[in-house]
């Protein structure tokens, strides 16, 4: 049985850009059974007008492709609807994520971070 | 979770595992693989990496292919030599496709992963049936990465 959560967002207030943060946190197993639910929640926020979402994955045990997918597709809509950003946070410790990543060659097309903190402040700088 | 019709049935006498071809059932695949790299020798990273190979395959087999009459797929590990190949196998016919190497493709990404985390991958299509063995070395028993 596959473990996988998502936890309820945050979102982060950026007046100077008048453009909020959206942060989300998923955890577990990210496969074939839990990526319909994940890509569901980062097209909302994005159908609503978020540009610049942060996925936390620091808490995610295992990748497959489809999650990449949905990333990638994330920032497909992203760039379709004007511009924005996908940012990942997943600590150098999880090299189950971060292998992937590598391997399926998006670590060039999508900015990780090792803590959520860096990843706002790289946001903020990027502003 | 959601309604299966189908049974898990491991059979332990053969070594199969016969799955619900459903994608509630992928952990479970996931473990059989872990188990077998395991009990073949790969250190950590290389069962990570083996794992993450076969769970490609059978989601494909899922999403793709075909179960048995049963709604199961079946697979199977046996270790021949210096090598363990675990197979995958549906009970459609693979109509073949090329990947899609696009960056920005949202899907496509299986089959070149698993070529980059196997030492093989080998499709192979009979009359009503789609298998894909996923091979990997013993090297890496040894040391992990040395020689990959």
């Amino acid at each position: 049985m596959s473990f996988f959560y998502i936890m309820d967002d945050v979102t982060i207030e950026d007046p100077d850009r008048g453009e909020d943060v959206v942060v989300l946190a998923a955890g577990g197993e990210i496969d074939f059974s839990a990526t319909p639910q994940l890509r569901q929640r980062i097209v909302a926020h994005i159908e609503a007008g978020k540009r610049r979402l942060v996925l936390d994955l620091t808490q995610v045990t295992f990748i497959d492709s489809t999650a990449i997918g949905v990333l990638i597709g994330a920032l497909v809509r992203l760039q379709d609807a004007g511009g924005g950003s996908v940012t990942v946070v997943c600590d150098e410790y999880n090299k189950k994520v971060l292998r992937i990543f590598e391997i399926a060659g998006v670590d060039n097309l999508i900015e990780v971070h090792g803590t959520r903190e860096e990843a706002l402040t790289a946001l903020a700088l990027s502003g | 979770m959601q309604a299966v019709t189908a049974h898990d049935s491991p059979c332990a006498e053969s070594g199969e595992l016969r799955l619900a071809a459903h994608a509630s059932r992928l952990g479970m695949a996931r473990e059989y693989a872990r188990q077998a790299a395991a009990e073949f020798g790969l250190d950590a990273e290389s069962c990570d990496e083996f794992v993450f190979a076969v769970n490609e395959a059978v989601t494909n087999a899922i999403e793709h292919g075909a179960p048995d009459e049963d709604g199961q797929i079946t697979i199977s590990a046996v270790v021949g030599g210096d090598r363990l190949t675990l197979s995958v196998r549906d009970y459609g016919t693979f109509a073949g496709s090329a990947p899609n190497t696009t960056a920005l493709a949202e899907s496509g990404r299986g089959f070149a992963l698993m070529t980059r985390l196997t030492d093989a991958v080998q499709v192979c299509v009979g009359k009503g049936a789609t298998t894909v063995r996923l091979s990997r070395l013993a090297h890496d028993r040894a040391a992990a990465g040395e020689t990959r």
